[in-house]
């Protein structure tokens, strides 16, 4: 029963180190940005603009600065259903900026969105 | 009459180490996940951390009326832990924190559902038993 017991109580804190090392996020190490890079920060549970604008056919870079302690990303769809992803990546606590290198998109209107916190959205326009 | 006289023999009977253990297992995965869902942030996810932390005080809070429920406590955390699975795989986020608190959460219905076998058996017998009681209206 001991050997039980101890078993339990290492499980258990297995689980409770996991759960908070899960929860701490990311590092906070600045990626080198590009100047030209679409910046974009979440505060409050916001994003800090609901309109991204990137040029049709060429890879760009979003410099995403997340000031909150929760969890945020910056996900890209084809529409607001969410079903289509084109671009993603794990969210990550704050603070905190990440860089986020974006495949060439066709032109057209696309969605973005906070996958944890899905009010946080607007629209990305490529042209 | 002395089935019934069995059942409450069964159902009031102390703590084993055997039970202590699947307590303190379930209180720890309780409270892992509701710490998770604390540092999501949004009035939701912290409503869900909290409603994780009171099902933990209440499978341990040594009160008479908790005591007496914890039977119920333990179907009503079981089913809290499944609606949050539910609301997940209807709006799922797919990275780490989310399937870790998914996993956690799969593992403390499991080990609610041992720890209810073996503190009051079958549920059904359970509720008709608290009904024979009169506990349950």
């Amino acid at each position: 029963m001991n050997r039980l017991l101890s078993t339990a109580l290492i499980t258990t804190a297995i689980v409770a180190l996991a759960a908070c090392s899960a929860a701490s996020g990311a590092g906070t190490a600045k990626p080198s940005i590009d100047p030209n890079a679409l910046t974009i920060s979440a505060k409050d549970l916001k994003f800090s603009t609901s309109t991204l604008s990137a040029l049709a056919g060429k890879p760009f870079q979003i410099a995403f600065d997340n000031q909150d302690s929760a969890p945020h990303n910056v996900a890209i769809y084809r529409d607001s259903s969410a079903a289509g992803k084109v671009f993603g990546s794990d969210p990550f606590s704050g603070p905190a900026v990440v860089r986020y290198d974006v495949p060439p998109l066709a032109p057209g209107s696309y969605f973005f969105r906070c996958d944890v916190h899905p009010a946080m959205s607007g629209e990305l326009t490529v042209n | 009459m002395a089935n019934r006289l069995v059942r409450a023999a069964r159902f009031g009977r102390p703590l084993s180490e055997g039970d202590i253990v699947l307590r303190t297992t379930t209180v720890a995965l309780t409270l892992a996940t509701a710490y998770i869902h604390a540092t999501l942030g949004g009035l939701l996810f912290t409503l869900n951390a909290l409603g994780y932390v009171v099902g933990a005080a209440a499978l341990i809070v040594p009160i008479g009326v908790a005591a007496h429920y914890r039977w119920l406590v333990r179907i009503g955390l079981a089913g809290y832990a499944a609606t949050s699975i539910a609301a997940w795989v209807i709006q799922p986020t797919y990275y780490s924190t989310a399937y870790l608190a998914k996993a956690i959460e799969l593992a403390l219905i499991a080990v609610l559902a041992i720890d209810f076998i073996r503190r009051d058996g079958n549920p059904i017998d359970r509720i008709r038993h608290e009904m024979s009681q009169g506990s349950v209206s």
